[in-house]
């Protein structure tokens, strides 16, 4: 009787741990852990709601993951706790059998998405996506919307602009040479193939010879992106170089002229974003918040939004370099 | 009339040991509907565009419903038919507490799987892996659950045997956590917001694993063991060791499934430890098998359902091998998300604990009809085909997982290299006919044995060795 009750004690110590266990590793979580919404959290529309939910009932989760890890190349920025805060269920993922879907939104126009639910073999002939033609045309509507919302916010071009004085600069350069002229951007092209084309390659593509030995590969200059560039933006990364890049200041070798005719080239080189993503547009360049001040660049504009403090490095560069400018 | 009064008598009979041998039976049939699940979805991978505009038969709903239909169908219903031989065999009663109210939780099952599968195949669903069953299925799952729960812990606690073998606290144990880890891993139930509903999710994905269907297969493995054998459990000790470090070590190790998540990296930390620590039940199981089966490798020639014991003891082996070494953060980064981890879930599932349910009922049938099994060539066929259907199936989903993996952190475009998976998946999708093979020959052992007019009554035979 008496080894019973010593059982009996051990059981309960036994049971009380394990309970400890189970509330400690799946509900406490959810008490202690609450990220604040990120930027890229999307509040979802009573459509988006909807199409979330074909998302769920068709089990696309089952082969499309939702999140980029740190090993993941060319899948797009990695994702944050404060990017699932409305993603509830969860659709994480447990395997890859296809694409990953952090950064479907805007990807692809809503034409193609219907042309590939309807048909997944007509526009990638390798995939092994089963045919979703069965789904009925408000289903697909739905889920088409929800598919333009993930991760939209996150492939939205952010780029840097020229500071104020760069800008007054190039305006007077731009007074002698006109960037939009093709004489022009022809003079260019031999500037450039005398001098980028080793790192950028010969039609800007990022893939010069000796690309290959840098850790920062060179920029791809046919890159929709750089659409959104302007004349001004161009002159003063051509002018100073890229901070943290093997890009080196030219400004220091070519003279202005020289300069304006490689903006007039480069500005030939990118090409127009592929998508258009119905209501969302991803082309809109001048919808996007620009920068009051110039000298203000992309990281800057975060830290004021999020009100980070003086301890925040780019908030910290931004006073320093306004002083230097004053 | 009297066909129904006869049905119902069946059904709802109190004979002693009715509930253990309707619930194998329904276990053994929806085997055969979850196999076939399991080889249609394989048919799909391989073939995408075989079957075209039928919703319930597009790839993302079969998975679901082969997973619930082998996870509830079979294994859950193949686990409760061996509960309910064992526990009272072992605590010296004739049948279990309250026979019809089992025959009932069966009934109770079997409307479950077959409402919730076609709910699931019609896109009713929760859409979290192996929770699948949604809303009222959820409740329906929890009052099965709760019966059986009762059943085992009262004739348990009302029999007359009042020292406990290893099994009855592996069977109790499992019949205690299971419901704990089902309504937390069932939004029905409990309901968290973004990232927490997954790392929730998961808990419950990997625990109804390890709560569930390693505690309760192991619970069994320790009672076929030395009776097949003879010998007597190595070490008890060893197997206490082993019951509470699965208790301890089990529940935290969810989050190794969203390791690269932004999920916070404590959960992380304790999930990876706690699985390399599974080590300690592992090897404590593994001792304990290969120490009793000591000197009686031999038995296995004749032995059928000791064959099956040993297939599913060495994959139980590779699984936990493979198991704690894929939870490192060194080995996940690069295969999950891939076939590896599918290949390593059938591994578990088939090849261990479906393995050990096999086993038990080879040799609890003829305990509880009384009649030998049909057929010794088909019992043998059933072994092979199935072995090496699930060899082949692992095999090969390894390989998968490797060539996936590559073309992953290669950042090759997926539809580049998705052609270059089609001979895995028709080797798999092979793999999958043996099995359903293997299935279809067993249901028919097991029905002509059960539910022939002239059978052969089964021989006295401690070990069971007689009995195929």
């Amino acid at each position: 009787m008496k080894s019973n009750v010593n059982y009996l004690v051990a059981a309960v110590f036994v049971a009380l741990i394990f309970f400890t266990i189970i509330y400690v590793t799946a509900i406490l979580p959810a008490t202690t852990f609450t990220p604040n919404k990120s930027d890229v959290a999307w509040e979802y529309s009573s459509s988006e709601k909807r199409g979330r939910d074909v998302y769920r009932r068709e089990g696309c989760f089952y082969c499309h993951t939702q999140f980029v890890r740190y090993q993941d190349r060319e899948m797009g920025e990695m994702v944050k706790a404060g990017d699932y805060v409305f993603e509830t269920p969860h659709l994480l993922g447990t395997e890859r059998t296809g694409p990953d879907l952090s950064n479907i939104g805007g990807k692809y126009p809503d034409a193609w998405h219907w042309a590939h639910h309807t048909n997944p073999r007509a526009v990638k002939p390798g995939s092994i996506m089963p045919s979703f033609s069965y789904l009925s045309n408000q289903d697909m509507t739905d889920l088409v919307a929800y598919l333009q919302t993930i991760g939209q916010k996150r492939v939205q071009p952010r780029w840097i602009v020229a500071p104020q004085e760069f800008r007054d600069k190039f305006h007077g350069v731009a007074e002698k040479t006109d960037v939009n002229a093709s004489s022009f951007a022809n003079a260019g092209r031999g500037i450039y193939m005398q001098n980028c084309a080793q790192c950028h390659g010969v039609t800007g593509k990022g893939n010069g010879s000796v690309s290959m030995t840098m850790q920062k590969k060179p920029a791809n200059f046919t890159r929709p992106f750089y659409a959104g560039y302007d004349d001004a933006t161009w002159y003063w990364r051509i002018s100073e170089g890229v901070p943290g890049t093997r890009m080196p200041r030219w400004a220091k070798t070519l003279s202005d002229e020289d300069m304006a005719y490689l903006v007039a080239f480069l500005k030939t080189l990118p090409k127009p974003p592929s998508a258009k993503a119905g209501d969302i547009s991803v082309t809109d360049y001048a919808a996007l918040d620009q920068p009051e001040e110039m000298n203000q660049n992309f990281w800057e504009i975060e830290a004021q939004k999020h009100g980070s403090g003086e301890s925040d490095p780019f908030t910290a560069y931004s006073e320093e370099t306004k002083g230097a400018h004053e | 009339m009297n066909i129904i009064q006869n049905i119902c008598s069946e059904l709802l009979s109190d004979k002693p040991y009715s509930a253990s041998r309707n619930f194998i039976i329904s276990g053994v049939f929806w085997l055969l509907i979850g196999t076939s699940l399991g080889l249609l979805a394989a048919a799909l991978m391989t073939w995408p565009d075989i079957i075209v505009n039928v919703p319930q038969m597009s790839f993302g709903r079969v998975r679901p419903a082969h997973i619930n239909v082998v996870a509830i169908g079979w294994l859950s219903m193949g686990y409760l038919g061996a509960y309910f031989y064992i526990l009272p065999v072992l605590v010296g009663r004739k049948g279990v507490w309250n026979e019809r109210l089992a025959n009932l939780t069966c009934l109770v099952f079997n409307l479950l799987v077959f409402t919730g599968v076609l709910s699931i195949l019609n896109g009713y669903t929760e859409a979290r892996e192996y929770a699948e069953l949604n809303g009222i299925f959820d409740y329906i799952v929890l009052v099965g659950l709760f019966l059986s729960g009762l059943i085992g812990f009262k004739t348990v606690l009302t029999g007359p045997e009042k020292k406990w073998y290893v099994s009855i606290w592996y069977i109790l144990g499992s019949l205690f956590w299971f419901p704990i880890v089902y309504v937390i891993g069932n939004r029905a139930f409990v309901a968290f917001e973004g990232l927490n509903d997954a790392i929730a999710g998961w808990f419950y994905g990997h625990n109804i694993l390890g709560m569930w269907f390693t505690v309760g297969g192991i619970g069994i493995l320790y009672y076929l063991l030395p009776r097949f054998t003879g010998n007597p459990l190595y070490s008890h000790t060893l197997s206490m060791i082993g019951f509470w470090t699965i208790g301890m070590f089990y529940a935290p190790t969810g989050t190794h499934h969203i390791l690269q998540s932004p999920v916070p990296e404590w959960l992380k930390a304790i999930a990876v430890i706690s699985s390399v620590f599974l080590l300690v039940p592992v090897l404590t199981v593994l001792t304990n098998f290969f120490m009793t089966m000591k000197g009686k490798w031999s038995l296995a020639a004749e032995h059928i359902p000791l064959r099956f014991v040993i297939v599913a003891s060495i994959g139980y082996l590779l699984t936990c091998m493979q198991g704690p070494f894929q939870a490192t953060r060194a080995i996940n980064w690069y295969i999950h998300f891939t076939n590896w981890v599918v290949g390593h879930a059938h591994m578990a599932l088939l090849a261990t604990f479906t393995f050990i349910v096999f086993a038990a009922i080879y040799y609890i049938i003829p305990k509880v009809t009384g009649r030998k099994i049909y057929s010794k060539k088909m019992a043998v066929w059933h072994f092979w085909l199935s072995l090496y259907g699930v060899a082949i199936m692992m095999i090969i989903l390894t390989c998968a997982g490797l060539v996936q993996a590559a073309g992953w952190h290669f950042a090759i475009p997926v539809d580049q290299w998705s052609v270059e998976m089609y001979p895995y998946m028709f080797i798999r999708f092979l793999s999958g006919v043996m099995i359903v093979l293997g299935q279809l020959i067993f249901i028919f052992n097991i029905y002509k044995t059960v539910f022939s007019k002239e059978a052969e009554p089964a021989p006295n035979s401690p070990t069971g060795i007689a009995f195929v």
